[in-house]
């Protein structure tokens, strides 16, 4: 794991009902029992955190939102086009 | 679907309410009949520059350790202040009611919970965050805090309530409207039980430029019918009523705390802020009308009483003309004198006022009335509350805009 997945889990864990589950890059969010109110909330943190806009829209099926390590690739190329380098903001 | 009857009586099985001078019943009447005022220096944001630096404020209300034990409702504590009033109020209510929850008959329910102005305190926050601090975005549950029908939804869920659920809006006659859609919506067989009241929490900065600018504020207090009232004080909180058919009740053999026995409703048409006193007259009028009732049935009536200039003269004038020579003899109090103007959730509240007043056979003072104002020359019980025989009891709701609402409160059926 690079350094945006343990920020993405952390927050993850935060919008959580259970937030002690086991968490891997292979996780699925919908495992994580996360609905689509709890995702605007993430993706809110998650731009909040690094600084970043993630094109999401509620209304769409999403592969980038699918697993941990889907997230963690899609802010992570977020993060290379805006050229932060992967560091929390 | 139950076939539709139209001769249902109405019954109160439960009430709460969160108020600044009590966040249950049995606190918020101890106050009451201590005399107590919820008036204090206003805070818990940066004053600035206004000029009124009072209110009626919640002190204290900690959404995480009153709501934690809901279980359909995920994220009520992450909704605005004025949904964790109602939630609260609510909460008080069912319990009281004794129903079980979730309803076991959902479509037959009803929840109608009204608001003033819906989530303000959410929305300055989202406006400062947009124009102050350049936010990029709002937080992601603001539009929900936001909505005025947040609370009644809220509320919905908890209690899986299938039914009619919404929001009334009528300014300071929301919760009595509310009350009385629900009572005709039980009278008529559409449902078996409805929550119904208002909550409101409106208290920040941009709320308070607003009435400041509009003049009807005090910058002292809130006195009601005295010489000395110059405005009222701004108040939060909710009140809500439990509301079942009688029929409903004794089947599953409930203690039923009152009976509503009327509703009037009528709107003044003419001006924003100067009231008539022929649109509350009218109201007063057909709530006695409906409850089957003569003016002189009513013991106790509860005034809106605001400590406005106009309102209190006006309101006086009212019921003259509707309680003719009877007036003088009647006990009237304005309980915001105690718990400030909660504006839409003033008619929840102050008919849990009522139905206490009947139970207790006491009627609450209007405190701060040393002197009254010789225009108001009324029996208002000033400053103590008195021992009284009280069958039935009246609720005066007057908003903005002349919209007028009234119920008529009586004991519960033999």
């Amino acid at each position: 794991m690079d350094s945006v997945a343990p920020k993405i889990i952390e927050i993850l864990r935060k919008h959580m009902k259970n937030p002690d589950k086991d968490i891997s890059l292979e996780t699925k969010l919908e495992d994580l029992e996360i609905e689509s109110l709890d995702l605007a909330m993430i993706v809110f943190d998650i731009e909040d955190s690094f600084g970043v806009e993630i094109p999401y829209n509620a209304n769409e099926e999403v592969q980038d939102f699918k697993t941990v390590g889907s997230v963690v690739d899609r802010v992570t190329s977020l993060l290379k086009e805006a050229g932060k380098a992967g560091a929390a903001a | 679907m139950t076939k539709r009857v139209d001769s249902q009586r109405v019954v109160v099985t439960g009430m709460g309410v969160v108020t600044p001078i009590g966040q249950t019943v049995p606190e918020f009447w101890s106050s009451i009949k201590a005399g107590k005022s919820g008036v204090s220096p206003l805070g818990g944001f940066p004053l600035d520059d206004l000029k009124i630096l009072i209110a009626a404020q919640i002190k204290n209300f900690d959404p995480k350790a009153r709501l934690k034990h809901f279980q359909r409702d995920r994220i009520i504590t992450l909704a605005d202040r004025y949904s964790w009033f109602a939630a609260a109020a609510a909460d008080e209510a069912v319990k009281m009611s004794g129903l079980e929850v979730p309803f076991a008959d959902p479509y037959r329910a009803a929840c109608i919970v009204g608001s003033g102005a819906g989530g303000l305190v959410t929305y300055e926050t989202a406006y400062r965050d947009l124009f102050i601090h350049n936010k990029r975005a709002t937080h992601p549950l603001t539009l929900l805090r936001i909505i005025g029908s947040s609370a009644s939804a809220h509320v919905g869920i908890e209690y899986g309530v299938k039914g009619p659920t919404f929001a009334t809006c009528s300014a300071c006659s929301t919760a009595t409207h509310a009350i009385g859609i629900a009572r005709d919506y039980i009278r008529h067989g559409l449902v078996d039980v409805a929550i119904a009241g208002a909550s409101e929490s409106v208290i920040n900065y941009g709320t308070m430029k607003a009435w400041q600018a509009l003049h009807v504020l005090s910058p002292e207090g809130c006195f009601p019918f005295s010489k000395r009232r110059n405005g009222t004080v701004l108040g939060e909180g909710s009140g809500l009523l439990v509301l079942e058919s009688l029929e409903h009740a004794k089947r599953r053999g409930a203690t039923i705390l009152a009976e509503l026995c009327g509703y009037g409703m009528a709107s003044d048409s003419k001006d924003m802020v100067k009231p008539t006193v022929e649109g509350p007259a009218y109201a007063m009028r057909m709530a006695l009308e409906d409850a089957g009732l003569s003016p002189g049935d009513i013991d106790y009536l509860n005034a809106h009483g605001t400590a406005t200039t106009d309102n209190d003269i006006n309101e006086t004038r009212a019921i003259k003309e509707v309680f003719g020579n009877g007036a003088a003899n009647l006990a009237i109090s304005s309980t915001k004198s105690m718990h400030g103007h909660p504006l839409g959730a003033g008619g929840g509240i102050e008919a849990a006022v009522c139905i206490k007043a009947m139970q207790d056979q006491w009627a609450p003072p209007t405190i701060g009335l040393d002197e009254a104002d010789p225009e108001c020359d009324l029996d208002y019980v000033p400053n103590v509350g008195r021992d009284l025989k009280i069958g039935y009891t009246m609720s005066n709701s007057f908003a903005f805009g002349g919209l007028n609402a009234v119920i008529v409160l009586g004991p519960a059926p033999n």
